[in-house]
């Protein structure tokens, strides 16, 4: 009973209103003309990928050799330029594509599998290729 | 015009998404100033809102949720994070470039001074709001959605995305919590 009239008074009591907002029509333009500004980009992913692309153009060329083996002297010639494009790029670029499919699918609107996918496909890629540096490089 | 033609509208041509503010901008900011009771925060959540919806409506599916509720989803996380960060806010207002920033100014400064005589006008009010953020942040949403936003529990349950049964439960246990520190106060 106590609860219910405590409910009823919630319902009842007045509350602040917005009548009109003059800065609206403004704040609508700013927006639209907006654009996010991001500081990644994918040609962070791309330099180890064209390590790896090398790398193998090597061990097709010279037959003696194979990717691991040119990957295993690259890791030992220059350990923390290998170690930074093969294990911390990749890492980073896992961690922000997960981090970038939650934000897809929370803003998306709780979407059908198809469309979430369609959505999220370059992200996913991403991801994958990301997996195959770092399982390449390890 | 419906939501869904509005939506396709936008996704033609993004300038539509004025049609979205015009809808939704004074609801949504009457939400977050309910929430927060505060002019300069509300400002800040309402545009970082607006300014997600915008970024991300090429990828909204009209599936589940109309536009309406995606909003009223955006805003209450928004109000979330200000909460649990502290309320501290990066102002959104630095990624945009407004034409005239003088006049921007004015209109907004001329809003703030509208909406805290407004404020001033609901007493009980303010101090159940007081209340209120003494309770956890899943509490307050339920709360400030069902009763300073009148929905019913079927939209608070979209807006939240969760079952009605969890709704009911949590409603009925943040309104005795709340109930005890209006007492307590």
């Amino acid at each position: 009973m106590e609860q219910k009239n405590f409910e009823e008074k919630l319902l009842q009591m007045s509350k602040p209103e917005v009548s009109q907002l003059k800065h609206q029509k403004m704040l609508a333009n700013a927006i639209i003309k907006a654009k996010d500004k991001s500081v990644l980009s994918l040609w962070w992913l791309s330099i180890p990928l064209y390590i790896l692309a090398m790398l193998l153009m090597k061990s097709f060329f010279m037959p003696s050799t194979t990717l691991f083996s040119n990957l295993h002297e690259m890791a030992h010639q220059m350990k923390h330029t290998s170690i930074f494009f093969f294990v911390f790029v990749p890492i980073i670029f896992i961690i922000i594509n997960f981090i970038s499919i939650r934000k897809v699918y929370f803003f998306s609107g709780s979407p059908k599998t198809i469309t979430f996918l369609k959505a999220v496909w370059l992200n996913a890629l991403i991801i994958l290729v990301s997996l195959i540096i770092l399982f390449v490089y390890l | 015009m419906t939501e869904r033609e509005l939506l396709k509208k936008i996704k033609e041509n993004n300038a539509e998404f004025s049609e979205i503010f015009k809808l939704y901008y004074k609801p949504i900011f009457g939400y977050i100033f309910r929430r927060t009771a505060n002019f300069d925060d509300t400002a800040d959540i309402a545009a970082d809102t607006f300014f997600k919806a915008f970024s991300h409506i090429n990828t909204f599916s009209y599936n589940g949720i109309s536009i309406k509720v995606w909003l009223y989803r955006i805003a209450t996380n928004e109000i979330n994070q200000f909460f649990r960060h502290s309320q501290k806010h990066n102002s959104i207002f630095s990624k945009v470039d407004f034409d005239i920033k003088e006049m921007f100014s004015n209109y907004l400064q001329e809003d703030k001074q509208d909406l805290e005589i407004e404020l001033q006008k609901h007493g009980q009010f303010l101090s159940v709001l007081q209340a209120m953020k003494l309770l956890p942040q899943r509490y307050q949403e339920v709360i400030a959605l069902r009763y300073f936003e009148e929905k019913s529990n079927k939209e608070i349950a979209e807006i939240l995305d969760m079952n009605e049964g969890t709704l009911k439960s949590l409603l009925s246990r943040g309104l005795e919590k709340l109930r005890d520190k209006c007492n307590q106060m």
